[in-house]
């Protein structure tokens, strides 16, 4: 072979290489009563919450019997990004858009677009500003209120409490610290010694627990906008006496309520079910089946602490200690989702 | 790579072609491989037309003016951490001051950012210059600095922009074919890009990226040049910024922070030597509208998403990989004939 072949050849395996990879599984099967094709996206990769969320919609998908393909576009990126993804799924000739929104008021175009064309688009887990979306989230100033209310009460209206918030600058954050501080807003008493952001990640709020321990400050309560076990998990390892503790529906946390309350861990953890996803398809087809459904549905969030017997007795009725830490027990979004807990944890496609 | 290896047989035809070509072959490989991924687009989405074309050139423009500042910095023989961050400060400064203005302000409001984004670029620059601190740490600093800035002009996603200034990407004045943000970025890249390559300046910043003390010993005033280079990639971008604005409507203090490694990506798979001096700013330009297509195939090819990120990766090893191959083959057969005689 000549030396001028060779970049030919290069070029040539290459092209070949891309066409192969590319052409996974593009099987298009229509007939029968399996007619739409779902369309999912989402920005944020390698959350528990968000796999969940996605796992939610393809067991709703299968315990549907409507739908004949899924097609997701799953990566992290931004608005724009996810304009161009939302944009390919429309490209795509998807039916039924579900997508977690990455910000408020930045994909109403696309969600236009989409809705022109025949498409219905369900926004899950936070808002858009969009009139043409379907909408199907939890209620995140009062997720923070309710926790925020037990927790100063809790404390008596009086000590020194962490706030442990999300990622800086998105909208959930932002409105579950306006929860926080309308109920900080009525304990005159209560005073927040430091507020972290764990960027919903373990690491950082284990680091922070560390140095918050570490530094002596005195620690009446914590709050923490969902990464919860890993907080207890710093007191157990600090051999330090715990402080009541709010947390999400988290396996690993609800089950630390259960059995750590005999030393003392007193807590309450705030349902915000991944499973918005779930709901949001069943909501979506019922629209495309031309069924009236509200544009908007809030769900509004429970709480279950560990001090009263109906808190405990839901506590108990939900753990599950085959599951990750972060697995939410919310497994179910009533009345919207029809699928089996085993179809939702198997995470399988259709 | 395809295109390259056919034109690089015509080389009999003339010496002039030939170094045209031996010197562009990643451009013209890059070219090839947008072309081959275009073609593959076309074959698995039959109906491709306007709407797509639209969405690619509006999601490929954020990308492609992070590239080209990347590709700017990197020429001059330095690396500029905090891109992601400046387009971020410029998205927010856009959205927070042209909420509720018209067009012709919002216009204004851009000129500004972009005397912004140039002087942006020149702080990174004069610290680094300044203060002989690797170019690596000082931006990796002022990406912390530019990032606090964005949340400081607005801590979470809001404000807006007139829809006038949304439809310079999104919109179109000829053809549906050929979408506003096209134009837009072949207007820019034409008016600051091509003098410049033609002239001293860019002469100098090409030597002073490919060897300092050479170039220093050649006349080059390296420390300005060397400044200049980073407030060329503040010009671009504050342009990045400005499209996401176009892109989103919204400004978004954390939006720019993914297109700091997306950019250097792009960089590299259009062809710019991280080690400086070396390939120019339209490879990269294509390579962002690759970057932005191979997703969108995976879309509709329906493949695994996470099998996609390893499939983008596996695309970036193998096209390094083909154009290191190729100059060191080259050297080689050069050895070979010398030998021979």
């Amino acid at each position: 072979m000549s030396k001028r072949r060779w970049p030919t050849a290069i070029g040539l395996m290459l092209v070949a290489g891309l066409l192969a990879t590319a052409c996974g599984g593009g099987n298009t099967s229509t007939g029968g009563s399996k007619k739409y094709v779902v369309g999912i996206s989402n920005t944020l990769t390698g959350n528990g919450f968000r796999e969940e969320m996605i796992c939610s919609i393809k067991a709703q998908a299968k315990a549907s019997g409507v739908v004949s393909k899924i097609i997701t576009a799953n990566r992290t990126t931004d608005p724009s990004g996810q304009i161009a993804d939302v944009r390919n799924l429309i490209s795509a000739g998807v039916n039924v858009i579900v997508m977690n929104p990455s910000d408020r008021s930045a994909l109403d175009t696309v969600i236009k677009e989409a809705s022109d064309k025949g498409i219905v688009v369900v926004t899950v887990d936070q808002g858009v500003t969009s009139s043409q979306a379907y909408q199907l989230y939890n209620n995140q100033v009062k997720y923070a209120q309710l926790g925020a209310d037990w927790l100063f009460k809790t404390l008596g209206g009086k000590g020194n409490v962490v706030e442990m918030r999300g990622i800086n600058g998105v909208s959930a954050d932002a409105d579950r610290h306006n929860g926080f501080m309308q109920t900080l807003a009525q304990y005159p008493n209560i005073k927040v010694v430091k507020e972290t952001f764990t960027n919903w990640s373990l690491d950082p709020a284990a680091q922070q627990i560390k140095d918050i321990l570490g530094s002596g400050l005195k620690v009446d309560g914590i709050w923490t906008s969902g990464i919860d076990s890993t907080v207890v998990d710093g007191y157990t390892t600090a051999k330090k006496p715990y402080v009541p503790t709010i947390g999400a529906d988290n396996d690993g946390f609800i089950g630390q309520l259960i059995n750590l309350k005999a030393q003392g861990l007193g807590g309450a953890a705030v349902t915000n079910p991944p499973t918005v996803g779930g709901a949001g398809l069943s909501l979506g087809l019922a629209v495309l089946q031309g069924k009236s459904e509200p544009h908007l549905v809030n769900l509004d969030p429970q709480i279950w602490d560990n001090v009263s017997s109906s808190g405990l007795s839901e506590l108990q009725n939900h753990y599950d200690p085959t599951l990750n830490a972060y697995y939410s027990v919310s497994y179910q979004v009533a009345p919207w989702t029809t699928y089996t807990k085993a179809d939702l944890i198997a995470c399988a496609d259709l | 790579m395809k295109a390259a290896a056919r034109v690089s047989r015509r080389i009999p035809v003339g010496p002039g072609i030939a170094r045209f070509v031996r010197r562009n072959a990643w451009t013209l490989g890059i070219y090839g491989l947008f072309v081959a991924v275009m073609i593959f687009t076309i074959s698995i989405h039959p109906n491709y037309g306007p709407y797509e074309i639209e969405s690619l050139v509006v999601g490929a423009l954020p990308l492609a003016f992070a590239a080209a500042a990347q590709a700017c910095v990197v020429i001059g023989g330095g690396i500029d951490l905090s891109i992601g961050a400046m387009m971020a400060v410029a998205n927010v400064l856009a959205a927070r001051y042209m909420l509720h203005h018209d067009f012709q302000t919002a216009v204004l409001i851009s000129l500004l950012i972009l005397v912004g984004g140039i002087l942006a670029g020149s702080l990174n620059g004069l610290i680094a210059v300044r203060t002989r601190v690797p170019d690596i740490v000082v931006t990796l600093a002022m990406s912390f600095v530019w990032g606090g800035v964005a949340l400081l002009i607005l801590a979470k996603p809001g404000g807006g922009a007139p829809d006038a200034f949304m439809a310079l990407s999104s919109g179109n004045l000829f053809s549906p074919w050929v979408p506003n943000g096209l134009l837009l970025l072949i207007v820019v890249v034409s008016l600051v890009w091509v003098p410049l390559r033609l002239g001293r300046l860019g002469l100098a910043h090409y030597a002073v990226g490919s060897d300092r003390t050479a170039a220093f010993r050649r006349g080059v005033r390296v420390g300005p040049t060397r400044v200049f280079s980073y407030a060329l990639g503040g010009f671009f971008a504050a342009c990045g910024g400005l499209a996401l604005m176009m892109s989103t409507g919204i400004g978004s203090p954390l939006a720019g922070t993914i297109y700091t490694l997306s950019g250097i990506s792009a960089i590299v798979l259009g062809g710019v030597s991280l080690a400086g001096g070396r390939g120019g700013i339209t490879g990269p330009i294509v390579a962002a509208f690759v970057l932005t297509l191979v997703p969108a195939d995976l879309i509709l090819t329906g493949t695994d998403p996470n099998l996609g990120q390893v499939i983008q990766g596996v695309l970036l090893v193998l096209v390094v990989m083909a154009g290191g191959l190729a100059p060191l083959l080259r050297a080689r057969a050069i050895q070979r004939r010398v030998q021979a005689g």
